[in-house]
């Protein structure tokens, strides 16, 4: 967290910057299908941040020594495109992308039925394409699409979703500006069809009360996105319902 | 990148396909795949592009930096064009520096923009011996499907003719649209079942020998050519592809143009 409150970031009828209400998300587009060679693939929109995610697998895994005896190994990576922020971005991992793609798959490793699989190895490539505040929330909500489209049985899609605080209040998905003057991020990766929260970061300063409200919000907000994803899906495979 | 095992019945197959001249896909031996042109698509991006091509999907994404003149041309500025095959485009591609085959791309692509001279140099710079544009090309392959050279080249030159120069982001004036005078076209010939054909798939590459990545500016010129991968050809089979090359070329062209004004 950047500023802490010396940038205005609400208008004065308590609106937001972009005109949205506190507990409004900004809008969420899905596609299915769209990397040909991947056994599954989605590109989701949330915002203006655009990423795209392959899944490949369940393969064998190499070398043999990250093989486990008992169930599959979910191998994540999650990279930036060079363009996808306004400064170019060096190619290669750092250790922010590292970070989050570990903590993402073992989001994953807890809700794929990773022991129907032993010994095999499942690839999430994650890339964003686009980066404007919330992008490894994105990221985990086009993994649980490319994944169901790869046909690979999980207890349940997770959604990525945040909430934060600005000028003391608590908002549902920051954009770019709320994130770098903000005061609070809570990033969570939520299962709505079972309750369950399977990623969760915060970063800033929080008090009991609005962490209560920034959970509240998060969760209406990863029920609808994940309304969203399923209309993808089905639309991809039965040609409509959406 | 992993090694591939290539079935010897694919390659027996293609073959017989070959010598009744006819493809696995069921195109004709220099008929392309359709191809999607998409410009303008990526936020950050100061020039974007996308190519749909066949199962092939690359993104480009141009950038610039304000960078100190190289001391030998100190009225010049820079063109950097690197590629990245991440694991995202196919099982094959694994994570890790960039790969000799990322390396080709991105420096086959470097040469047929920068050769044509479709940039004047001279015109990104600012202060002379202080402060020059670098313009940095970003080849993304999202699937390679095969023929990534052709899908990566075309995406590259329509993302640089949609590109503007962030000079209000840098404080040193106006953003204005780059001058891009020329629109290089790379084609790739690949040798599959023993013959040459033009935009070789997956199967194709899979199962084939060496390519040959020629690229043609707008006056007919050639600007760059590659040979990559194991084998062998004949300056007659050149020629005739050559041939090929120039009417595919202009086609493509239009289609950049059709895309940016």
């Amino acid at each position: 967290m950047g500023g802490y409150g010396d940038v205005k970031l609400l208008n004065d009828d308590g609106s937001r910057l972009d005109g949205r209400a506190i507990d409004e998300s900004r809008p969420v587009e899905v596609k299915v299908g769209v990397i040909p060679v991947a056994d599954g693939s989605a590109w989701v929109k949330h915002g203006l941040n655009e990423a795209v995610c392959a899944v490949y697998g369940p393969m064998e895994a190499h070398p043999r020594k990250i093989q486990l005896q008992d169930q599959a190994v979910i191998d994540v990576r999650y990279n930036m495109a060079p363009f996808s922020t306004s400064d170019r971005i060096r190619p290669g991992f750092n250790r922010r992308s590292r970070e989050i793609s570990k903590v993402t798959a073992e989001a994953f490793a807890s809700t794929v039925m990773v022991e129907r699989y032993p010994r095999s190895k499942i690839r999430i490539e994650i890339e964003i394409l686009s980066a404007e505040a919330g992008t490894r929330c994105v990221g985990i909500t086009a993994a649980s699409v490319a994944l169901a489209d790869a046909g690979i049985p999980m207890r349940g899609m997770i959604v990525g979703v945040a909430s934060g605080k600005i000028e003391d209040t608590v908002v549902l998905d920051l954009d770019k500006a709320e994130d770098n003057y903000g005061q609070a991020d809570l990033p969570m990766g939520i299962m709505p069809t079972t309750g369950e929260i399977a990623f969760m970061q915060m970063d800033g300063d929080l008090s009991m009360d609005e962490l209560q409200q920034a959970i509240d919000y998060n969760f209406t907000a990863a029920a609808e996105i994940h309304d969203i994803m399923e209309a993808a899906l089905r639309a991809h495979y039965d040609g409509g319902d959406e | 990148m992993a090694k591939q095992v290539v079935p010897q019945l694919l390659r027996q197959h293609l073959a017989n396909l070959a010598d009744d001249d006819e493809r696995i896909s069921g195109r004709g031996q220099w008929q392309g795949r359709d191809v999607v042109l998409e410009v303008d698509c990526l936020y950050n991006a100061d020039g974007s592009a996308k190519v749909v091509w066949g199962d092939t999907v690359v993104y480009v994404g141009v950038k610039f930096e304000l960078k100190e003149p190289y001391s030998d041309r100190p009225t010049s500025g820079s063109l950097m064009c690197g590629a990245d095959l991440r694991p995202v485009a196919h099982r094959k591609y694994e994570p890790g520096p960039p790969s000799p085959e990322s390396i080709e791309l991105g420096r086959v692509v470097d040469r047929g923009i920068r050769e044509s001279g479709c940039i004047d140099m001279n015109a990104l710079c600012i202060v002379p011996g202080e402060s020059a544009w670098m313009v940095i090309i970003d080849i993304h392959v999202i699937s390679d499907g095969g023929n990534i050279f052709d899908a990566a080249g075309l995406a590259a030159i329509a993302a640089l003719r949609n590109a503007t120069v962030p000079a209000s982001r840098y404080d040193v004036g106006e953003d204005y649209k780059l001058a891009v005078a020329l629109t290089p076209i790379i084609c790739t010939f690949t040798r599959v079942g023993g013959r040459y054909v033009y935009d070789a798939d997956e199967e194709e590459e899979l199962g084939g020998a060496e390519r040959l990545s020629i690229t043609l500016g707008d006056n007919g010129s050639m600007h760059s050519m590659q040979k990559g991968l194991k084998g062998t050809f004949t300056a007659a089979e050149l020629s005739e592809i050559l041939d090929v090359c120039k009417t595919r070329c202009s086609e493509l062209r239009d289609l950049v143009d059709s895309k940016v004004e």
